[in-house]
Formats: structure tokens, C-alpha cells, sequence
């Protein structure tokens, strides 16, 4: 992979001596934005790239031309935010310089303001790679600007429709962005998601496939968000063989020929061992290898395979993949562990149906009491639409109900919450509502009894304000110096 | 013992904005008061017993979805009209709530036969309408709010039988200019409002169940429940419709 050509900054003209002044101060009044607002206790990951956006509108491609190798882009509707760290972590163990939006702000604003970030105050970048997770949305747009030279895409359930219309508006903006990768690229692709793999692959780009092969006891939730039921092709009826979650699995037609591709990555095997760490047997098509690692559910193995099919296409050696995954954590909000006064907090990112229904299941398996906290935001990044939250098997948690120690509600869209889990069946009088996101944790923390858990279940924009007051209680480090 | 059997068209379908949380709300509020409820789920290709059925729930679906569906449904529309004039109760939401129009003309100009039930017709518009919405309604004296969240692209035009199920408030409605939302014919109401739309307007929940029982004479003497909840975020949700912060995000979307 070489460096692409493009606006060659260093040399004479007008037009480009104009153009550089433009980039210089895009990046500076970015720079300064982004002191600023890390001042006042926020990442700074959305102002200092719209302003700077502003002020060059090219600004991330030009940037990105400074590479040394390419730039990659991760998308999907879950598990974005996993794999870009699994990617990052693969190539810097490889020994890559990598740039990577590791916050989750994955707008084009988002993307900038990582490249903002990593860039030094004369407009060079001293990395490798960019990795960067881009919303579904706004992957047409970012592709176009960035042209990466790989595309990694996770799957497509129903997510912000408030900002899309509807699921199949995301596979055209998929399919849109994919056309709009540069030739001799490489994408990434869920083989187990019908609607990803039917999407034609381009002439002079090669197209790597991933899937799971494994027997996993059946889907014991009800209504985990099934978006496809027919053939993505004929509209016919899709029938699975295996159902691994939600509409991922084992598919075919049964009236046109349409069915799941063969994967070119496989995991063919997984054996738990002690401590929630996981052996994992991965089929490449030229070997097989073994890995360890240690992240829970179902939608963790999907990332780990994409990121290993994503290393593939990259020719990084088995043994550097197999090292890099062994100590990968838990990524922002997915899962964090947070330890105070003998107190555990678990906090897990909700954003969709399909994503919730996998964090409800994992505290379902729970063993002893445990405190609940849901924050619901419905800001732009969270989705303005709540109704989600009655796709979501909440009703799973009246079954135990007497293992919930505490349950509180919070943030903006506290008391839909309130009032769904009315609905799932808990006493109203055994969920307390407060919609102050800080005031929320402390009373939550306090009610926990000492060796005692407390899962906390924010949304996007509530998850941010809540790691600002774990901050403050001096345990979660700012996300900009992970 | 009081009993109502709701056939739930397409739950596999048409399911997209939250329509479960209606399906709850229905079902909760019916057993909390010690009413019967019988749910019959209907998928494409089976036949509604109409003259059984005293509540059709019809949720949102895709384009795609809603096209397979509109041919299923072609072949049974003359029961399900007369079944309608009779009073049955039809709770139809956003692509359901099109689909018993006349019409449906996409962007392309192509026209998409409704099953005529009641006299509106949706034309594609250029935007999508999507955010927070209240509306002034008027099916109880004195006239009572409902809030929900609409995402339609397309626009719904009433014909001059038919009432609207209420006058906006904040938001777009049926169309974004005429003020309306929604429609009642009969016993049947359709609408572009989820949210989902029941569990934090009880009382359009408690309505539908009331018709519903009203319909087969069965003598049932509705009690209150304790909605102080529901009540709550519903002025919430009022208060968040109203606010700067969402007029802001209507104009840009």
C-alpha cells in the first residue's frame, strides 16, 4: 500500500500556498478548541473538528495524504468501537504508528478531530495507519474524503432510525460508501449477515469474509430485533440453519439461490477456560491458529474475527494477531470495570435492541445481588427516537427481580424509562427516578452494599457525562489520554 | 368474564418503531383490570377471522416489508371493511395507517394501491418528518394531549368524511402544512405517532379496550388504574417537545 496522490501541500502557487494556510489553521484553531474544552473536563472530540471543518473543508484528506501507510474504516450498526481497538491494538503490537477515534465520536467531525489530535502544529502526522470508526451515516461522505485502502463492516440491525428512516436506507449508504473506496482496496465482510453479504462486491477490490461455525445453544430471547426475515435478493423467505444472534447466522433461500457466502475466516472452535478467558480456533484459508482473550458475549467473537480477517488482509503475521488479542480489554463503555471502596461498577453502552438485549443477557447470568442504572439520553448522538427501549427484552428482568438490589432510572428520557419498566413488569416503587446523571451514580453507589455490583446501562451522551463524574471520583481516566 | 382477542397483523413485519410497546401496553392494561386478553399473532399468508377478531393492531413497517404486505392484504380487504363498519377496532400506526388509504404515490411518481378502508391518500414528500409531536385530541370532552415521535416520509391527506385524530401542537402530522394528525373512521384509528404511542398516552390504550368491549355488548365497568407514572412522562415528554433544543433539531432534519 502506497501513498495516494493528492493535494501536494509543499509546493509553490497561489491556490496551494492558500490551501496550506487554510490547513494550518484548521489544524491550530482545532488545536486550541481542543485545550480548551479538555479544560473544562469534556474530550473535545466534536467542536475542534467542526470548526476546523469549517475553515477547510478538506481538511481530513489532507491530513490522511501524510500517512505513511493508509487509512482504514470501520462501520456498522454494533461493535464499531470494539473492533477499531482490536485493529489498532493488532497493528501497534505489528509495530505501526496508529491514529485511531478511540471515543466514539465517529461523525466526519470526529474523524477530523482524532486527525487534529495526532497532527503536530506545523500540519505533520508522524503515523502509519488511521484506523477509524465512522458511522453508518456518514460513511459515504467520510470514504469519499479519506478513500481508505480497507473497509471493515460489522453488521446492520436497527439503530437511530430517527436519523436514517429505516434499515434498508443503511444498506444503501453501505453500499454507496463501498462504491466510493478507491479501486485495488480490500473490504471486510460479516458472511453471516444477509443483508451485508448480498451487497454486489466491486470489480478490482478484494472482498475478505468472516463467519462463525460454532454449535451455541439457541437464542433464548424472544425478540432480539430479527430486521431481516426475507431474502435480501427475491424477498422470499430466508430460512436459518443456525442463528447465532439476531439475524446472524446460517442462511439461505428457498426460492432463489441466495445464501450465506463461504467465509474466507472461520472460527471453528471456543473453548472457556478459567476466569472468563476464552480459547478461540480461527481457520484462515491457508492455516489455523489459537488465540486467548477475555471479552464476554456472542457480538465479541463477530469483532474479534473481523479484526483478525482485517490483520489478514493486511499480512500480519498469525503470532503478532494472536499477542495483540491476548490483551485486548474491554473498549469505552463497553464493559468497563471501575472499582470503588470495595464497590464494583459495571458500565455497558445501550444504544439499540440487538446490543441492549446482549447486556441484559449478560447481567441476567449474574450470580448474587446487583444494583441497576439505566441513563436514557435522546440527544442527536443517542437517537432522538426512544421507542427502541419496548423493542428491548427488558421483561427479562422481572424474572429477577429479587436479585435487583436497587434499580434507578436517569438522564433526559428518565421516566420513559421508568415507565417501560413498569411495563417489563417491575413495582414501580422499587425504581427510583433521577434524571441528574451525577447525582444518579452517587446515590446508585451509595445503595451499594460493599463487594456489592452495580451495572450501569447509559446511551451515548449519558455515558459521557457519567465517566466526567467517575472522573471527578478520580476513576476513569479522560478518554483523550488513553 | 370480560375478554378481548387482538390479532396482531405481521408482528414479524410490521414492527419497527417500538409497535411492541403498544402490543404491552394493550395487554398490561387489560390485566391489570382483570380482562382477558387472547393475542393472535397473523403472519403473511394466514386468514384473519374477522368476525372473531375485536381489536387489529397494525404497526409500522419498511417500504420493502410494506409492499409484500399491501398484496397480502388486497384479497381480504372487503371482510375487513365490513368488519370496520360494523366496529371493530383498528389501531394502525405510520405504514399500516397508509396502507388503509387509497393510495400511495411513490417519488418516482409510481401509484401503490391502498385497501381502500377509509378515504385518505399519502403522496412521497421531499423530507423525511421526523421528531417529538403532541396533538390536541378530541375523542374525550374536554379534549386531551397525545405526545409521540413520528418518522414518515410520506404525506397523508384526509378525505372530507373523515376527522383527523387530532390538531398538532408541535411537530408536522399528517402532512406538515394542514395542522392535522392522524384519522378516525368508526371504531378504527390511525396514526403516524409511536413511541411507542400507548404506554405514555394510557388513556387512547384504555379507549381502544373500552370500543373494543363496547363492540361485542360486553358489560364490563372500566376501572381507574394508578397512572400517575404514565401521566409523568407524558408531561415529560410535552415539555421536551417543546423545548428550543428539539424545535432546533426539527428544523434541520
Amino acid at each position: 500500500m502506497g501513498k495516494k496522490s493528492g493535494y501536494d501541500l509543499e509546493t509553490g502557487g497561489f491556490e496551494n500556498r492558500l490551501f496550506k494556510l487554510k490547513l494550518l489553521g484548521g489544524i491550530w484553531a482545532g488545536k486550541k478548541l481542543m485545550g480548551l474544552t479538555r479544560i473544562l473536563g469534556r474530550g473535545g472530540t466534536t467542536l475542534p473538528g467542526r470548526m476546523a471543518l469549517k475553515i477547510l473543508p478538506q481538511l481530513s484528506s489532507a491530513l490522511i495524504e501524510r500517512l505513511t501507510d493508509d487509512s482504514l474504516i470501520v462501520t456498522g450498526t454494533n461493535g464499531k468501537t470494539t473492533t477499531s481497538a482490536l485493529i489498532t491494538g493488532i497493528l501497534k503490537d505489528a509495530g505501526f504508528r496508529c491514529i485511531h477515534n478511540q471515543s466514539g465520536s465517529n461523525m466526519s467531525w470526529g474523524v477530523a478531530s482524532a486527525l487534529i489530535g495526532a497532527a503536530s502544529w506545523s500540519g505533520s502526522i508522524a503515523a502509519d495507519f488511521a484506523v477509524m470508526e465512522v458511522d453508518e451515516g456518514a460513511f459515504p461522505g467520510v470514504t469519499k474524503e479519506i478513500r481508505p485502502g480497507g473497509i471493515v463492516l460489522t453488521n446492520i440491525f436497527r439503530d437511530q432510525l430517527d436519523r436514517y428512516g429505516e434499515v434498508d436506507h443503511v444498506q444503501d449508504s453501505i453500499k454507496r460508501g463501498l462504491e466510493l473506496q478507491p479501486e485495488n482496496g480490500f473490504e471486510v465482510i460479516n458472511a453471516d449477515d444477509p443483508s451485508l453479504a448480498s451487497i454486489k462486491s466491486i470489480p478490482g477490490k478484494k472482498r475478505w469474509t468472516y463467519g462463525l461455525e460454532l454449535d451455541l445453544p439457541a437464542d433464548t430471547f424472544q425478540n432480539t430485533g430479527r430486521d431481516i426475515k426475507s431474502c435480501p435478493v427475491c424477498n422470499e423467505k430466508l430460512v436459518y440453519t443456525k442463528i447465532y444472534f439476531a439475524h446472524l447466522g446460517h442462511y439461505h433461500c428457498q426460492a432463489c439461490s441466495y445464501k450465506r457466502p463461504e467465509p474466507d475466516v472461520r472460527l471453528i472452535g471456543q473453548i472457556s477456560g478459567p476466569e472468563g478467558v476464552t480459547v478461540l480456533k480461527i481457520s484462515l484459508p491457508e492455516s489455523e491458529f489459537e488465540v486467548k482473550y477475555s471479552l464476554p458475549g456472542t457480538y465479541n467473537l463477530y469483532n474479534v474475527l473481523a479484526a483478525v480477517t482485517c490483520a489478514r488482509a493486511l499480512e500480519i503475521p498469525v503470532a503478532t494477531v494472536a499477542r495483540a488479542l491476548e490483551s485486548a480489554v474491554p473498549s469505552f463503555g463497553r464493559m468497563e470495570l471501575f472499582e470503588i471502596e470495595g464497590k464494583t461498577m459495571i458500565m455497558a453502552l445501550i444504544k439499540n435492541p440487538v446490543g441492549a438485549n446482549e447486556v441484559l443477557r449478560t447481567i441476567l447470568a449474574q450470580k448474587g445481588k446487583i444494583g441497576l442504572l439505566v441513563a436514557i439520553n435522546d440527544k442527536i448522538a443517542d437517537g432522538t427516537d426512544v421507542s427502541w427501549l419496548w423493542d428491548v427484552d427488558f421483561e427479562q428482568l422481572s424474572t429477577i427481580k429479587e436479585k435487583l438490589s436497587t434499580v434507578t432510572v436517569s438522564g433526559l428520557r428518565a421516566l420513559d424509562m421508568a415507565v417501560r419498566l413498569k411495563y417489563a413488569g417491575l413495582d414501580p416503587g422499587q425504581v427510583q427516578v433521577e434524571e441528574d446523571t451525577a447525582r444518579a451514580i452517587n446515590s446508585s453507589l451509595e445503595q451499594t452494599p460493599p463487594g456489592g455490583r452495580l451495572f450501569i446501562l447509559p446511551t451515548y451522551t449519558a455515558m459521557l457525562e457519567m465517566r466526567r463524574t467517575l472522573n471527578k471520583l478520580g476513576l476513569a481516566k479522560p478518554y483523550w489520554e488513553d | 368474564m370480560a375478554e378481548i382477542k387482538i390479532y396482531h397483523l405481521y408482528p414479524g413485519h410490521l414492527n419497527l418503531y417500538g409497535d411492541r410497546g403498544n402490543m404491552l401496553a394493550l395487554c398490561c392494561r387489560a390485566n391489570w383490570r382483570g380482562i382477558d386478553v387472547e393475542i393472535i399473532p397473523v403472519e403473511p399468508g394466514d386468514k384473519i377471522n374477522f368476525p372473531r377478531c375485536d381489536l387489529l393492531f397494525m404497526g409500522g413497517g419498511q417500504d420493502s416489508d410494506q409492499k409484500l404486505i399491501a398484496e397480502d392484504l388486497k384479497g381480504r380487504s372487503q371482510d375487513m371493511r365490513r368488519a370496520v363498519e360494523e366496529g371493530m377496532v383498528i389501531f394502525a400506526v405510520c405504514g399500516s395507517y397508509q396502507l388503509l388509504g387509497l393510495y400511495y404515490t411513490t417519488n418516482r411518481g409510481e401509484k401503490i394501491g391502498g385497501l381502500e378502508i377509509v378515504d385518505l391518500y399519502t403522496e412521497a414528500g421531499q423530507k423525511r418528518l421526523i421528531g417529538n409531536a403532541v396533538i390536541k385530541c378530541s375523542l374525550w370532552d374536554p379534549a386531551r394531549t397525545l405526545v409521540g415521535f413520528e418518522n414518515h416520509a410520506g404525506k397523508t391527506y384526509l378525505g372530507s368524511s373523515l376527522q383527523p385524530l387530532g390538531t398538532v401542537i408541535a411537530g408536522y402530522g399528517n402532512n406538515g402544512t394542514d395542522k392535522t394528525e392522524g384519522a378516525v373512521y368508526k371504531n378504527l384509528i390511525g396514526t403516524y405517532l409511536h413511541g411507542s404511542l400507548l404506554p405514555k398516552n394510557p388513556w387512547l390504550a384504555d379507549y381502544l379496550l373500552q370500543r373494543a368491549l363496547d363492540y361485542r355488548d360486553q358489560d364490563y365497568h372500566f376501572t381507574d388504574l394508578d397512572d400517575k407514572l404514565e401521566q409523568q412522562a407524558h408531561d415529560a415528554a410535552i415539555r421536551l417537545a417543546g423545548s428550543r433544543r428539539y424545535k432546533r433539531m426539527a428544523t434541520r432534519a
